[in-house]
């Protein structure tokens, strides 16, 4: 079904949306009613509450058409549904969840700043306590979603002298006083996904709306996070499939010395190369959901399966643009759309180095046999 | 009465992927492979249809292919799309079956289901592209059918129904039980990630072979087959390009000759 829908609604729209670096609503719409936005909230919000191989091969079928939309589905659910199921009480759960999982409100999830990003501990944003209400003064960057989500995360510390002990998560409603949707990342790829910066001015917010407790946000963002990851790498495998399919067309198509591409042996290998990293990263990813499903330890595997799927996308993106040639580098053909798209992979939902960081301290952290 | 409502039996079939279709050389049948397996287009116009009447009048849709295991995957869409009983026909003895067999081994397992007031098919398959084992099986159950029907409404005893031919459109009254294929006109609707799952959770397929439909043996597969197929050639389409040079002018003559000389103008 994900792949009618994506080939059906995404693919003729997806060169289009990426150029004019536009969120196609008149698609997301559509997705509302197939439960494309309620993978990871509970049934009983309206959710398809759905195991997270599943959940992988939507995400993977999605990216391999529009990698944007991919994005969108990915970080909406990993990061936001997620872990408001996850950490939310029972009334935060029935507020937002019903909402996001129709597809009807987008999530966002605020963590990076100018000065924080992989070093999350360093975020300047404040929620002081005031009365019933937290007072929310932050400056968000990089914000997936950004210009078209309705609920947000805001990661901010509601202890300034210590951010370690205050660090919390704060649902934020688009419209409330003092929120104000900043510029739109003219980013290189995913461009159809809105991303912006986010910025609250004295921003009052509910504590009602505060995830977990105090200081918890922490566990919050790492939970999201390593099921974002997951998320992530299955759009990254999804990028690399895509690439390859449009490289697979490519080289029945086009004719040099009187034969196709796909005749001659140096291109042969490389497909060969493309299709056995995407598929060993499609393995990763899927052990991943699948230890996550099985309530094992994810950070390890999680963050495996996102550095290796995304260093494939990018590898397997970038070897299509070389079989295309000069094509490969032109804008009449969409393979350099997943080269621009593979890259960002790299680095959001943490960066390479940051999964590097997390699997070295997962491998030091085990005993010796 | 055992269920109120409409009773109605879908009869779908599993294909291969258009681009997709292989011919084993040897045996002159497809190989099938799961990869590529998908339902049969037009049969899921017959689906939706069926879906509608039971959210309109209510009642219960069974679908029902024949085929090898791999059929099962096209059962299990069948149920996302809103079918409640899925049966799998399974027997090697059915393989190699022509139209004429393959109607009759539906029109058994029809027999076994009971009582049911319509039975839906699609207009045609996307791999044999006969567009007989719709009629086909309304003859071995002796109902009435009407083929390409595009509206259908329940009338007292009777089902309207409407199809439309070159230059004009008919409207039929047919009681039940009937059979009527489905034209491939109407709008179809999704399954939602949802009801794929329900489908997978509330359901399990039922699987009979030749004992179960206590089926003649003489009239199933190659023996109960009035054709059989000599020879499978795959067409190949060649196409190629030719540049038309000059300046506009001369480019449109020459465009408009060559178009005279393949008779493509008149």
């Amino acid at each position: 079904m994900a792949r009618q829908f994506a080939k059906a609604e995404l693919a003729p729209i997806a060169k289009e949306i990426d150029e004019e670096g536009r969120f196609p609503w008149e698609a997301v719409e559509k997705m509302g009613p197939l439960n494309f936005f309620g993978m990871q909230a509970p049934r009983q919000y309206g959710g398809a509450e759905m195991d997270s191989i599943s959940y992988c091969l939507v995400i993977e079928e999605i990216s391999r058409v529009c990698a944007a939309i991919g994005l969108a589905v990915a970080v909406h659910n990993s990061v936001v549904v997620y872990p408001i199921s996850q950490f939310g009480n029972d009334e935060q759960k029935k507020k937002f969840l019903p909402p996001l999982a129709a597809g009807e409100k987008i999530g966002a999830f605020c963590l990076t700043e100018p000065n924080a990003g992989s070093d999350a501990m360093a975020i300047e944003s404040t929620a002081i306590s005031n009365g019933d209400s937290y007072v929310v003064n932050a400056n968000k960057i990089f914000v997936t979603n950004g210009g078209v989500a309705d609920i947000l995360i805001i990661f901010a510390s509601v202890n300034p002298n210590d951010v370690k002990k205050g660090f919390s998560a704060i649902v934020v409603e688009r419209g409330t006083p003092g929120f104000e949707v900043g510029l739109l990342e003219n980013n290189c790829g995913v461009r159809a996904n809105p991303v912006t910066s986010i910025v609250l001015t004295d921003c009052r917010v509910p504590k009602a709306n505060l995830l977990s407790r105090e200081g918890d946000g922490f566990r919050v963002a790492m939970a999201g996070l390593d099921t974002g990851r997951i998320g992530i790498a299955a759009q990254a495998v999804g990028i690399g499939q895509g690439a390859l399919d449009v490289s697979l067309k490519y080289a029945k198509e086009r004719i040099q010395f009187r034969v196709p591409l796909a005749r001659h042996q140096a291109i042969q290998m490389m497909l060969a190369d493309m299709g056995t990293v995407v598929e060993a990263a499609r393995l990763l990813t899927l052990q991943a959901a699948y230890i996550r499903d099985q309530g094992g330890e994810l950070s390890g595997p999680s963050a495996m399966a996102k550095l290796f799927a995304a260093r494939t996308a990018s590898k397997v993106a970038s070897m299509g643009v070389q079989i295309h040639g000069g094509y490969g580098y032109s804008k009449e053909y969409p393979i350099e759309r997943y080269f621009r798209d593979a890259r960002a992979t790299e680095i959001y939902e943490g960066t390479n180095e940051i999964q590097q960081i997390v699997i070295a301290r997962e491998l030091l952290k085990r005993g010796e046999d | 009465m055992a269920k109120a409502g409409i009773k109605i039996i879908v009869c779908i079939k599993q294909v291969i992927a258009g681009d997709q279709v292989k011919i084993d050389p040897a045996t002159h049948s497809l190989v099938r492979s799961p990869e590529f397996s998908r339902i049969n287009p037009s049969d899921l116009f017959a689906l939706n249809m069926a879906a509608q009447i039971k959210k309109e009048y209510s009642g219960s849709v069974t679908a029902v292919t024949m085929g090898p295991e791999i059929s099962e995957e096209v059962l299990w869409e069948a149920l996302a799309i809103g079918a409640d009983r899925a049966i799998l026909l399974s027997d090697r003895r059915f393989a190699s079956s022509d139209t004429l067999a393959t109607s009759y081994v539906l029109g058994m397992g029809v027999r076994k289901i009971g009582r049911f007031d319509l039975i839906l098919c699609g207009m045609r398959t996307a791999d044999g592209d006969t567009g007989q084992v719709g009629p086909q099986l309304a003859e071995e159950l002796d109902i009435p059918h009407v083929t390409g029907v595009e509206k259908l409404e329940k009338k007292k005893n009777l089902y309207r129904v409407e199809r439309s031919s070159d230059v004009f459109r008919e409207v039929l009254e047919v009681p039940a039980p009937a059979l009527f294929t489905i034209s491939s006109k109407m709008t179809i609707r999704l399954p939602s990630l949802i009801e794929i799952q329900d489908a997978h959770t509330r359901y399990t397929i039922e699987r009979w072979n030749l004992e179960d439909l206590n089926a003649d043996r003489a009239k199933v597969g190659s023996n109960g087959s009035c054709t059989s197929v000599e020879e499978l050639i795959t067409v190949k389409q060649e196409k190629s390009c030719v540049f038309i040079e000059g300046d506009s002018r001369q480019q449109a003559k020459l465009l408009f000759s060559k178009l005279i000389e393949k008779n493509l103008l008149f």
